[in-house]
């Protein structure tokens, strides 16, 4: 009984560890090269908030550096065994929902759509469902499509601020829309569903601007458009 | 007439969107972006639905683990009852790999396995650290040097083969084709039966040992009260070698084991005071315990069961 303890267990536990320590540490510097990238498109896209003309422009420029990112993730689905997506992916979902964010944004700049995962997945070179390797998370992709909420509030009022009083017509629409869609799912009680309760006050503020706006008769009363229609005419003309 | 067109327009795009939709006629419902989140919905559902078949899963495998302790800890060496609770132990911890675990390997067939790592991991740690305390009373009881075995050899007995009818009546057909690969085990799934396993993650295997010292010492001092000091002294060394061998590892970023290897030294911290006490006035309480012997292991019994 005294030879009980199998000292060797520690030591295959040690190497085993080691081994995980070492990915890790290979993850965290293809993280951090995505954050650089990420970072430099969300200041990029900051200049929608005080220049309407460049919208187009921030876009394009945004739509350069996800499109590299989409390359480094390419190399950290090689790092990861097969199979072992959620053992690492604490390291990587934070900067993935930034993403999933800015590329929701840019879409919605452009188009005026929602962006689908498929098409998220798509741009980043992820996968859709984890049987076919490293993927898109839907928690990552819904927690990005909410930052994008919060972001697209502060866009209403900056867009009434400048002058276009039509924008936050847009955006409250989009966002009821969105809304309802959040409202179809059962959420647990996780960080999505924090993530989720704060999208009322999101909505909240857009629908302050589109009274503030409405009550003064600052929109334009004779087009009256809806957001489908403009949705539909950015589309063509994008 | 602006309103006119904005209906027919509307009217138009719902129908170009929704052509496959099924009964949807109000508004909201065709809404292209309620279609998505629809189905973003049912897979949550069944993400979360799978999460909360492993918890229920995972928390019998603990109940049934937590009560194979109780019964090892009535091992006592004046009763001779080792083989016999040995054996049932045994036979109880066969039973949870066999019925429990593999329902659980059922639901992860498939799954990525650390996805669902929060929801098993509490019943795969008390059943490492129930099979692991049947392993300790087994390496004293045989007189062969036991040792305690390692995740790799529980791994092995969480191999599974799918046994319903159904499946195998559906891959009679493939297997023909299939059979060269039947080899191979692991990769492939298709063969017939179809081959899984409950994946054993080496770190919970550790956590599980971790858990295993809180028994030994609670054994070394109950030994103290039925007199056995042999066997306090022996536990003591036990606890003392698994603990260096914790301390001994290096491992970052995992706040669970160091806080289990802090409660693992106030276990060995005790242990060692028992045998402290053994050793200084060893014999009055020897002589103490054989006095009130029979009414020690009532009082005993009563509290594992």
């Amino acid at each position: 009984m005294a030879n009980f303890v199998n000292l060797e267990v520690f030591s295959n536990y040690q190497k085993y560890i080691d081994n995980e320590q070492e990915i890790r540490e290979n993850i965290r510097i293809k993280v951090r090269e995505i954050e650089q990238l990420a970072k430099e498109a969300t200041i990029q896209l900051q200049i929608i908030h005080s220049d309407l003309s460049k919208i187009d422009g921030a876009c394009q420029a945004a739509r350069k550096q996800i499109a590299s990112c989409a390359g480094v993730y390419k190399q950290l689905s090689e790092i990861i065994p097969h199979g072992q997506y959620y053992r690492y992916s604490d390291h990587w979902t934070y900067i993935t929902q930034r993403l999933v964010f800015l590329i929701a944004m840019v879409v919605y700049l452009e188009a005026g759509f929602l962006v689908k995962r498929e098409t998220v997945a798509e741009m980043l070179g992820l996968q859709v469902s984890h049987t076919e390797g490293f993927h898109l998370d839907i928690e990552d992709y819904l927690m990005g499509i909410l930052q994008m909420a919060s972001e697209l509030s502060r866009f209403a009022t900056n867009s009434v601020t400048m002058g276009d009083y039509d924008r936050p017509l847009n955006i409250s629409h989009f966002m009821a829309n969105l809304n309802s869609g959040f409202r179809l799912l059962n959420l647990k009680n996780d960080g999505l569903r924090k993530r989720f309760d704060a999208l009322k006050y999101d909505v909240k503020k857009i629908e302050e601007v589109v009274y503030d706006i409405s009550i003064r008769g600052l929109r334009n009363e004779t087009t009256q458009p809806t957001a489908e229609d403009t949705a539909a005419n950015e589309t063509t003309s994008a | 007439m602006s309103q006119n067109s904005r209906f027919r327009h509307n009217n138009r795009r719902n129908q170009q969107k929704h052509k496959t939709g099924q009964d949807s006629n109000f508004s909201e419902e065709l809404n292209p972006v309620v279609k998505v989140f629809q189905e973003y919905a049912l897979e949550l559902d069944d993400k979360h639905d799978r999460y909360e078949r492993i918890v229920k899963l995972s928390r019998d495998i603990t109940i049934e683990s937590k009560r194979i302790i109780f019964l090892l800890h009535t091992i006592d060496g004046r009763k001779n009852n080792r083989s016999k609770v040995l054996e049932e132990a045994e036979k109880r911890l066969t039973k949870v790999i066999e019925v429990n675990f593999k329902s659980i390997a059922l639901e992860l067939n498939g799954q990525d396995p650390y996805q669902y790592r929060c929801a098993y991991s509490p019943g795969l740690q008390e059943f490492i650290e129930a099979y692991s305390f049947m392993e300790y009373y087994k390496s004293g009881a045989d007189e062969k040097p036991g040792t305690m075995s390692d995740w790799m050899f529980l791994q092995q007995k969480m191999q599974y083969e799918r046994d319903d009818k159904l499946n195998t009546i559906t891959d009679e057909s493939q297997k023909t084709i299939e059979s060269p690969n039947q080899l191979d085990i692991e990769t492939d799934v298709k063969t017939v039966p179809q081959k899984f396993e409950f994946f054993v993650d080496p770190t919970e295997y550790i956590l599980g040992i971790a858990d295993l010292t809180g028994e030994l010492m609670r054994r070394c001092i109950n030994s103290l009260g039925s007199g056995e000091t042999d066997v306090c002294l022996e536990t003591c060394k036990v606890l003392q070698q698994l603990y260096s061998g914790y301390i001994s590892l290096n491992v970052q970023r995992c706040r669970e084991l160091s806080r289990k290897i802090y409660t693992m030294r106030q276990s060995v911290l005790k242990a060692e005071n028992v045998c402290y006490n053994v050793k200084v006035r060893g014999g009055e309480a020897a002589k103490w315990g054989a006095v009130f012997e029979n009414k020690m292991n009532d009082d005993l019994d009563e509290g594992f069961y």
